[in-house]
């Protein structure tokens, strides 16, 4: 089944020409902190090697168990360097989720941490063979020797386990075959692995030492990475729940395994604009509240009176364990706050056209989106894809939007054909529909994509091909 | 927009670290500079107190022997005397360090030869040796804590001085 609802007839195409894009400047600063942000990237790691060259590090070339020494030093610079930028990465600053998106940022995180654990075996390899040449020693045998002889070092080959742990289990295949909470509390041991590498560095390498400006240079990265682990995610947190004071409403029953859960709380009009980005909520009741939830807004924050006692709403499938409890929340219950996270919102716009795409849960945050994101009255279309329209969650929300703001709704449901690979149902795609036969524009739009990870990525290349480019697609993951 | 990236950040890297290994460059010099001038110090002090420096040489060469050579033959509790300790190897390079004894009391602790395999460990030797020096002269003993941040010449240190000690019969 194929349903389009053609809610409004644009009769002036305003914005397609000659107009002016009330996005391209935030888009073009968007961009800007983007390649910033890569700079200081590569501009860190080279600093890292700078540094110790300026600091004479060339001079151990002049012999072979000197070279072997140099290039485990520089391995070992680089990788404690990438470890404290995954650090930063994960610490959830607003400059980088403004500039990437959360999802992103954590992509970016997870691509480093091989590199980062390479870097740092090669580091200890390299190290110990140079060690060893200068003083006759096979590497296995100065390996043990460092680690009986030289204070601190025990500290480091733990530290080395404990990467190894860390990037081990985060390997796809390997995190699947244990719950989240298996892998998080591995995760945690990064903190440890750090702590640990940190004596070595103090007391063998130079990596502090007096007078020179590594000292400096490590000194702030280091203490810059704390300062923003423990601010972002330790103390903003902890100010938002308490400032917001948000408790549940009500929870109610959209469809068959899916609720909403509507909370009020104090000061919601700080959040305004959020809709569609994600918070990590965590449900002050028993059993519930050391399990955090990451979850899209599915409307934007309402605040109602002076007081600013407001209204946020998400809107959740029963997907696991924690889910599954969610629906049983007692109103009054405390909840507590982190973000809002992520990049699917107003701040991504580039164009003034804008095309949104969900897909089952998926639609939630479309929903709030489309409720608050600026388009002229003929500038926006959304496709909603489900197996059948009772999973169109909040579709008669979305209607009475559409009707509203003047956007283009179509329905898409049914099962996809066997054997395709395409985001479509079977009788849209066996009729050669594509993302460009929905919305004609579409090569000029920002495209937000919300769904599953597979049918997404297929939106995603249809869209490509209608030579949408990257800067304009924007779409949230569930699945991290 | 990616390349402006690609491009800004492959030129900030290579300026970046151009520029410190120009002034690399420049200190790896003058740290060679400062590393022979020390040993030409240490040389000649050996010279002046007697200690020969042929004494010096073969001890170095053959690792670390534990047995410390006496400058002045037969020193008596009352003469002055200087004892070398045994060289000992460390990964950051040798050290060893000679004490001067009057009236059976150490007057002076002068290092012979620091750690000195890389800038770093000349800088960390550099600060070192007097606190140790300072530490000794105190206590009278090779039993005072190790500098920290410094641990592997201090241990050396105190090996090499232990083994002094032990020919000065102190």
């Amino acid at each position: 089944m194929n349903t389009q609802l053609l809610t409004s007839r644009p009769e002036v195409r305003r914005g397609s020409r000659g107009a002016v894009n009330p996005f391209s400047g935030q888009h073009r600063r968007r961009l800007l902190r983007a390649d910033v942000l890569t700079v200081l990237f590569w501009a860190s790691l080279a600093g890292a090697v700078a540094l110790w060259l300026a600091d004479g590090g060339m001079a151990g070339f002049s012999t072979p168990a000197g070279s072997f020494t140099a290039l485990g030093i520089v391995a070992g610079l680089a990788g404690m360097d990438l470890v404290l930028l995954m650090l930063l990465l994960a610490a959830r600053i607003p400059l980088i989720d403004h500039t990437v998106g959360h999802d992103r940022a954590l992509e970016f995180h997870r691509k480093l941490g091989k590199p980062a654990l390479y870097l740092l075996l090669a580091h200890g390899i390299l190290i110990a063979i140079g060690y060893g040449m200068a003083e006759g020693l096979d590497p296995v045998s100065e390996a043990v020797a460092l680690w009986v002889l030289v204070p601190d070092m025990w500290l480091a080959y733990i530290s080395l386990v404990l990467f190894i742990a860390v990037v081990v289990t985060s390997l796809v295949a390997v995190r699947r075959r244990f719950p989240y909470e298996f892998w998080y509390a591995v995760h945690l041991l990064t903190y440890a692995a750090v702590l640990t590498a940190l004596p070595h560095q103090f007391s063998v390498g130079g990596l502090f030492a007096e007078g020179t400006w590594q000292r400096w240079y490590w000194l702030a990265l280091c203490i810059a990475t704390g300062a923003a682990l423990l601010y972002y995610r330790v103390a903003q947190p902890l100010v938002a729940t308490f400032r917001h004071q948000l408790t549940v409403r009500r929870v109610v029953r959209v469809a068959p395994g899916v609720v909403s859960i509507e909370m009020s709380g104090l000061g919601l009009d700080q959040l305004a604009g959020s809709g569609g980005r994600f918070f990590i909520w965590r449900f002050l009741a028993p059993g519930l509240w050391w399990h955090p939830h990451p979850f899209s807004l599915s409307a934007d924050p309402v605040s109602f009176d002076a007081a600013g006692q407001g209204t946020l709403r998400i809107t959740v499938r029963n997907l696991g364990r924690g889910s599954a409890q969610l629906a049983a929340l007692k109103p009054g219950t405390k909840v507590a706050l982190e973000g809002p996270y992520g990049l699917f919102s107003t701040a991504a716009r580039s164009r003034s056209h804008v095309v949104m795409v969900g897909a089952g849960i998926g639609i939630t945050p479309i929903r709030a989106l489309l409720e608050s994101t600026p388009f002229q009255p003929g500038n926006a279309t959304v496709i909603l894809r489900g197996h059948s329209e009772s999973e169109l969650y909040l579709g008669e929300e979305i209607l009475s939007l559409c009707q509203q703001r003047g956007a283009t709704l179509f329905h898409l449901t049914g099962s996809r054909p066997a054997g395709v690979r395409t985001w479509l149902p079977e009788t849209s795609a066996r009729a050669g529909h594509r993302l460009a036969s929905y919305d004609p524009n579409v090569a000029d739009a920002d495209v937000y994509v919300c769904g599953p990870a597979a049918w997404a990525q297929s939106v995603l290349e249809d869209a490509r091909a209608a030579s949408v480019r990257e800067d304009q697609l924007h779409y949230e993951r569930f699945d991290w | 927009m990616r390349t402006r990236a690609a491009v800004s950040a492959a030129l900030a890297s290579a300026g970046i670290l151009i520029a410190g290994w120009q002034s690399g460059v420049h200190i790896a010099d003058s740290s060679s500079a400062v590393a022979s001038a020390a040993t030409g110090t240490a040389g000649s002090t050996g010279m002046g107190t007697g200690t020969g420096t042929g004494t010096d040489d073969s001890t170095a060469s053959s690792g670390s022997s534990g047995a410390g050579t006496t400058g002045a033959a037969g020193a008596s509790a009352k003469a002055v005397g200087t004892y070398a300790g045994s060289v000992v190897q460390t990964r950051f390079g040798s050290v060893q360090v000679q004490i001067t004894v009057q009236a059976g009391k150490i007057t002076d602790v002068t290092a012979l030869q620091l750690t000195d395999a890389e800038r770093k460990s000349v800088q960390i030797s550099n600060r070192a040796a007097p606190l140790l020096r300072d530490e000794v002269l105190q206590s009278q003993s090779a039993d005072v804590q190790t500098i920290s941040g410094a641990t592997v010449t201090s241990d050396a240190y105190l090996n090499s001085l232990q083994a002094a000690l032990d020919a000065a019969n102190l």
